[in-house]
This record gives structure tokens, sequence and C-alpha cells, in this order.
């Protein structure tokens, strides 16, 4: 039974919440409101967060032209995402099982390689000639999400959750003449869940925020995600209103810039939001989990 | 056992992984296809003789339009063919990476491709050894036809070291840029005026229309130093950059220093008394991309003018001021205009590419004549565009192809209804008379002194263009300022710049 004394601290600390939930949940409301406003008045008055002079113009705006390309986009990055984090997941796991298998001996070694990608790099360039020169993964869809396959960090995750598996187990189902495969995929995956749900959501994310890799390896607009196809918007967009380009064009143009940005922000964010709340649990108790137990 | 097969396992799975990559690799593997492939599909059957099938890339920034894609896959993937015999492939990348980020990547990698740059990328690319040298192909057939329509200063204008690196596009009048007023006729005429002639009238102007309109913004900018130039010095200057400029009227290889100039002080002062009047808006001081968006509202009375900006910049404006008109006007003019050769923008091909020449063929195509040039930039006659009995223009797309500022040229382009034909004859001689600047063609190799470079740029935007927007008062901050400058290395870089300059007009001038 709380006494008077906690309850006024809860009731202290809920405040706390509350005030830094509103913090976090205020730029939200700024980014809906400004894509339901007109420019002009954005621009003269700034955000609010109730929009200034409602209007639909900018989703109509961006529909209107791009119907196709953004539903088309939608669809690379599902697909992406999905195919990415299954993908990742399965290799990011079976990494995380070699390098804690007891028996193997060579597994320090490959631990120390995949931390050693933590610390240093090759480099943008080595990078972009390795999946352009070598893999051929330009303009392919491997090409969004093969060179992520592996975060190292969770990699590590993962790792600590399956050390955190007793040895017996593993042990038990040896006798009884399970090999690798069997152990792996009946054993430890099983038990690696709550693991296994943090990083596929961590890739998840991963997968559907990037603008990186299509940027990089995609010329093809078939193959252009939402993100990408925001960053591309949005990349032209101040470009061009900067004015640095007057050098080479000299042309004015006046496209609807704020609302425009946070339209496509909220078109972007839409999914996450949604799904986010569902699946929020899993993020706080992996990480808990694993800390503790690892 | 054991260790054998988790050995089996990683390297299975690493097979897997390699060979899931290369399979799908449908695009680039076209793109080493053996040109004898192409030549045997049939459609070069009017090819020009003597001319292997080449595949060209062409990189252009910005977005690329449903009507481009649909055209450069047809008509213009035929008429290409037609002429040079190649095939030519459109990659469109984001503004941001023009000139660095990916396309530096792809130069970097010895990818083979052609895109567009300027004199400050290409210097910096060129020492790098990443274009083409593309002198061979200069006096021949390849560029006999751009020779013809683009003027030879902006040839001059892309060579190092007496070698051609990029080709310009376009021939556009651009002397004087931003050395006029260009100020909303409408608004002139609303308030019982007629022209602008004088700094003086400039400001009778703004008194007047602020009087009626206490709304509309003065100047959309917070730079008049070229405007303005005919008020404050008798010197007929070009900047080269912030800190430096030349006086054209005089016949030597004298730097200015601009910021230690007495130029600079009258001019500073002037922008003060701008700024405290409210000619320039107080909000310039924190947030000057607003000034371009209020222009481009219509709530502003005067801006930087070129000889284009009249028609270009219209269009935004009478979206929201249907009325609205645009006229360029000079201060006092009685100086030639000063131009750096005809346009700014050239293309370039990367150093690795297989057939220069051929790119340099497509280059020339573009400028050829009248009907290569309407396919290119506005589409297909009736279907994209029609054109009226005075040869007006009226496009049924919005959609665009080539885009038009990078192939505009006087002697082909065309103009819509709504501008005047005297705009016209204005904005064809708009050149005549001018003066090419003596600095034009030469490029500053700032390698000496980048680091002085960096931290000067540092104090400028800190220090220096707030007293140049009048946002500060000269007599008090302008000490402190030209302090710091002088501590970032300001004396080293003009000697740098001035043996440099120097070197090159003694090698230059006739």
């Amino acid at each position: 039974m709380p006494n008077q004394e906690n309850r006024t601290l809860i009731a202290f600390f809920y405040l706390c919440i509350g005030v830094f939930a509103l913090i976090c949940l205020a730029p939200f409301v700024l980014a809906v409101s400004g894509s339901l406003s007109t420019e002009s008045r954005l621009a003269a008055e700034g955000y609010s967060f109730l929009p200034r002079g409602f209007t639909l113009e900018t989703y109509t705006f961006m529909f209107g032209s791009k119907a196709e390309q953004i539903l088309r986009a939608y669809m690379t990055s599902v697909i992406v995402t999905v195919l990415g984090t299954v993908c990742a997941v399965l290799v990011t796991t079976a990494f995380a099982y070699v390098i804690t298998a007891k028996g193997f001996r060579f597994r320090n070694s490959f631990a120390f390689l995949a931390y050693f990608t933590m610390l240093f790099s090759g480099g943008t360039l080595p990078w972009y000639i390795l999946c352009t020169k070598y893999y051929h993964l330009d303009d392919t869809l491997a090409g969004l999400f093969v060179p992520y396959l592996m975060n190292v960090f969770l990699m590590y995750l993962q790792a600590n959750y399956f050390k955190s598996i007793p040895h017996e187990v593993i042990e038990s189902a040896q006798m009884d003449g399970a090999g690798h495969f069997r152990i792996f995929f009946r054993i430890m995956l099983p038990l690696g869940q709550v693991g296994l749900v943090t990083i596929s959501l961590f890739y998840a994310l991963q997968f559907w925020n990037d603008f990186y890799l299509p940027l990089m390896l995609v010329s093809d607009e078939k193959l252009y995600t939402i993100q990408y196809m925001m960053y591309y918007m949005m990349a032209n967009i101040q470009y061009l209103a900067s004015g640095t380009n007057a050098q080479i064009s000299g042309v004015t143009i006046a496209p609807p810039l704020e609302s425009a940005k946070m339209a496509m922000t909220c078109l972007t964010v839409l999914p996450i939001a949604v799904l986010y709340p569902f699946l929020q649990r899993y993020f706080v108790r992996g990480i808990i989990v694993g800390s503790v137990k690892g | 056992m054991v260790k054998t097969r988790v050995w089996l396992g990683s390297a299975l799975s690493a097979m897997l992984l390699l060979s899931a990559c290369s399979n799908n690799n449908g695009g680039s593997a076209g793109e080493q296809t053996a040109p004898e492939e192409t030549a045997a599909n049939g459609s070069n059957e009017s090819a020009p003789e003597g001319l292997k099938p080449a595949k060209l890339k062409i990189v252009l920034y910005g977005e690329e339009s449903n009507r481009m894609k649909e055209l450069s896959k047809a008509e213009f993937n035929d008429i290409i063919k037609k002429e040079i015999n190649a095939e030519v492939e459109f990659q469109f990348l984001p503004w941001t990476e023009y000139g660095g980020g990916k396309t530096d990547l792809m130069l970097s990698t010895g990818e083979d491709f052609a895109t567009y740059t300027d004199t400050n990328y290409m210097v910096k690319s060129v020492a790098k050894g990443l274009y083409a040298d593309l002198t061979p192909y200069m006096d021949g057939a390849a560029a006999a036809d751009t020779k013809n329509t683009v003027d030879e200063a902006s040839f001059k204008a892309f060579q190092l070291g007496g070698k051609q690196y990029a080709v310009p596009v376009g021939n556009k009048p651009n002397s004087a840029e931003f050395y006029s007023v260009l100020a909303r006729q409408d608004l002139l005429e609303e308030v019982g005026m007629s022209a602008i002639t004088s700094l003086a009238e400039l400001e009778q102007f703004y008194d007047k229309v602020h009087e009626k309109h206490p709304d509309l913004v003065g100047y959309a900018a917070t730079d008049a130093r070229r405007l303005l130039m005919y008020e404050y010095t008798d010197k007929n200057l070009y900047w080269l950059n912030d800190f430096l400029a030349v006086d054209e009227a005089a016949k030597d290889d004298q730097i200015i220093s601009w910021f230690e100039s007495e130029e600079f002080k009258a001019y500073a002062e002037i922008m003060r008394g701008w700024y405290s009047k409210g000619i320039i808006p107080k909000y310039a001081a924190t947030n000057s991309p607003q000034l371009q968006s209020d222009w481009n509202s219509g709530k502003a009375m005067f801006w930087a003018g070129t000889a284009a900006r009249p028609f270009e910049g219209a269009a935004a404006i009478t979206q929201a001021v249907p009325t609205a008109k645009l006229t360029n006007y000079f201060l006092s003019k009685d100086l030639p205009n000063i131009s750096r050769g005809t346009y700014s923008t050239a293309w370039f091909v990367s150093a690795n590419a297989a057939d220069p020449e051929r790119y340099v063929m497509f280059f020339n195509l573009l400028q050829k004549n009248q009907e290569l040039y309407d396919l290119f930039a506005y589409g297909l006659k009736d279907t994209d565009y029609t054109i009226d009995e005075n040869g007006r223009l009226t496009r049924n797309t919005t959609d665009e192809l080539i885009p038009d500022w990078l192939l505009m040229n006087k002697n082909f382009m065309r103009f819509d209804k709504s501008v005047p034909d005297d705009f016209i004859a204005q904005y064809k001689s708009w050149d005549d008379g001018a003066i090419i600047s003596k600095a034009a063609g030469f490029n500053f190799d700032n390698t000496p002194v980048k680091n002085e470079e960096t931290k000067m740029n540092g104090v400028f935007s800190e220090f220096l263009a707030p007293i140049a927007s009048g946002f500060l008062d000269y007599e008090s901050n302008f000490p402190k300022a030209l302090e710091k400058l002088k501590t970032a290395g300001l004396d080293k870089y003009i000697a740098e710049y001035q043996k440099q300059f120097s070197e090159w007009y003694k090698a230059n001038q006739p």
C-alpha cells in the first residue's frame, strides 16, 4: 500500500513523464498541422498547433502528380522492410550463434572480425566500389537491403541472449543427436525469441527509414523507397529554394516548401506511428532482458 | 565433425548471399552489353556511316518528369541514334548530389558518364584527374555546331592550362547579372512613376509604395552591391568572390580588396540607411530565405535583376498577383555591362569514358539547330507544344524535358504569348556593347590558401555580411571585423590571388 509520501512522489513522476511526453508529441502535432496549413500563412505567421488556413492543397499537390509513384514507393519500402528484416535476422542470429557455439574453435576470431568493423570502416569509396563493381548491387532490389544484413551491435545483442540460454539445454539436445541446424532452429531461436523480436524491430525501423542505399545504389525509379522519395523531394526543394543554384541555373521556382516537407513527413511516419504502440513493449523488454541476463 | 559443419554452414551461407546478389544484376549487365549487340537490333539503319554504335550515360539533376521518361525512350532515342549512332541513358540524381556526393563517387570509381559542371567544380575535379580532356574534339566536326551557336568566351571559361575540360551549354545573355534593379512595374505605375534611373528615385518609389501598401517589403535580398555600384563609385567593379573585385574600367591586373576599399564603406552606409528605413525588412537579419519567398508571393517591391528575370520570375509572382509586371532598371548607368562569357554551365565527360568524342557529339546535337533544340527543350510539336503565327510557344504540358535553363540559347529559345515583343528585343540585344570581364576564364587554385579561405568565410558570414547588409553599423563594427579578417589570413590570401591572377593575366591578355 503506497503511503502518502509515495503517492506524492508517484504523482510527481507522472507529471514529469506527462510533460516529457507532451514535449515529444509537440513536433508531430506541428508537423501534422503544418501539412494542413496554407504555405503563405505558414511563411508569414510560422507554425502553430492548429492548422493556419486549413487546406488539403499540399496533399492534393503531392498525390495529384505522384500518386502512382508514391504507392509504388510504399510497396518497395514494405517489401524491402519485410525481406530485409527476415534476411538480416537470419544472418545476424546465425552469426551470433556461431560466435557463442562452445565447440567452435575460431569463434573468438569471428567475433573479433565483426567487432573490428565497429571501430574501423573502409570508407564510402571502397564500399561503393565493392557494392557496384564486385557485388553488382546497383539497381537491384537486393541492393536495398543486402549491405545492411548484419548490424554488429544487434548481433552482439542477440549473442547475449544466446549466452543466457543454459548450455545444458544444448548439450542434452546434442546427446539426443541434434545437429547445429536443428539446435539453432528448434532450440536457440525459440528460446531467444525476445531478443529476436527486439532486433527485428530495430532492423525493420532501419530498413524503413533508410534512404542512403537507394541514393547510392539505385537509379531506376521503380526501386525508389518512400523515404528516398521524401529525401529526393526535400533535397531538390531545399537546393532550389536556397539560391545556391543561382550560379548554374538562375531559375526562380516556388514549390510549396514547409507544408510539403511536413506532409511528406506525415506520410512516412504514419505506418511506424500506427505500428509502434503495439510493438513498443518488445523494444523495452528486449533490451532490459538482454542487459540483465547478459 | 562439429567444426566442419559450422565451417561448411558459414561457407554455404556466404555463397548463398553472393549468388543472391549477383543473380539479380539485370541493369548493370545491360550496361556492359557489347556495342555490337545493339548494332544488330536493326534500329540503326539510318545511322551515320563510319560511326560504331556507342552507349552514353547522361546524368541530370532534379526530378525526371513522366514526359521525359516517355520521350527519352522513344523520340529522343531515335533521333540520337539517327544522328550520332548512340544510345543515351538519362540518369536523374537529387540536386544535393551536384558537384559532390554521388557524382564524385561515380567519377572516382571510373564510371562512364557525362553531366554538367561549373568552373569551381571543374577546377577541383580536374586537379584530381576526374574529367576527360576534350581538346582534341573541339576543332573537328564533333563540336562544329556548338562552336557556331555558343560564344567563344564561354569555351575559354572552361579551359585549364590551355585544355578544354568542359563544353559550355546554351547561349544566354548574362552580362550585368544582378547589376540592375528588377522593379515591380505595376506598383511603379500605381504610384504615378514611370521609370527608375537613380537611387533617389528608387527610394522615392519605396516611400510612395510603402505609404499605399505598408505590408510590402522593399528590397527582397540582402546583397545590393552590384545594383548600387553606379551610385557609390565611378569604377566598373566586377566581383571575383565575396572578398575580391577588379575594376573593369582600368586596364591593369590589380585586384581590389573589397572590404578594405572606400567603396565598401560607401556601400555599407547606403545599406545601413536602407535597413534603418525598412527598405530591407528587420526579419532579413535572421530569416533571409523568407525574402525570396516574399518576392515570389508578390510581397516585395524590387529585387536584383538579370536579363531573363523579368520573364523567368514572372510566372511565380503572377500566381499571387495576376497584374504583376517586372522591369529591369539601371541606376545612373553610364558604364558598359560586364560579362563573364555567355554561360556558366558546361558539360564534362568522366575521365574513364570509353568514347569522349561521342559525348561531345551529343552535346553538339543539343545546340545543333532549331528543330533539335525544340525537340529536346519542348518535346513534340502539336503534342507537347504549339507555335502560333508569331512564333510564340504554348506548352501543353508542364513536364520538364531536358531542363530549358540548361539548353537556353538566345538563337533558338522561344517565348510564350505573355512576353511583350519589346522585352524579347531587349533580351536578345542585352549583351550588345557588353565587355568581357578581364578575369573571365581565370580559375583560382585555392590549394595554397585553403585554410585561410575557410577561416575567412567564417569571418565573412559572422562579422562582415551583417555590416554589408546594413544590419550593423559600419563605423562601430567594421574595425573589429577587419581585424578578424586579417587574423584569418586576408593578406596572404590576396597575395596568392594576385600572384596567380597576374601570371594568368600576362599570359592571356593581348
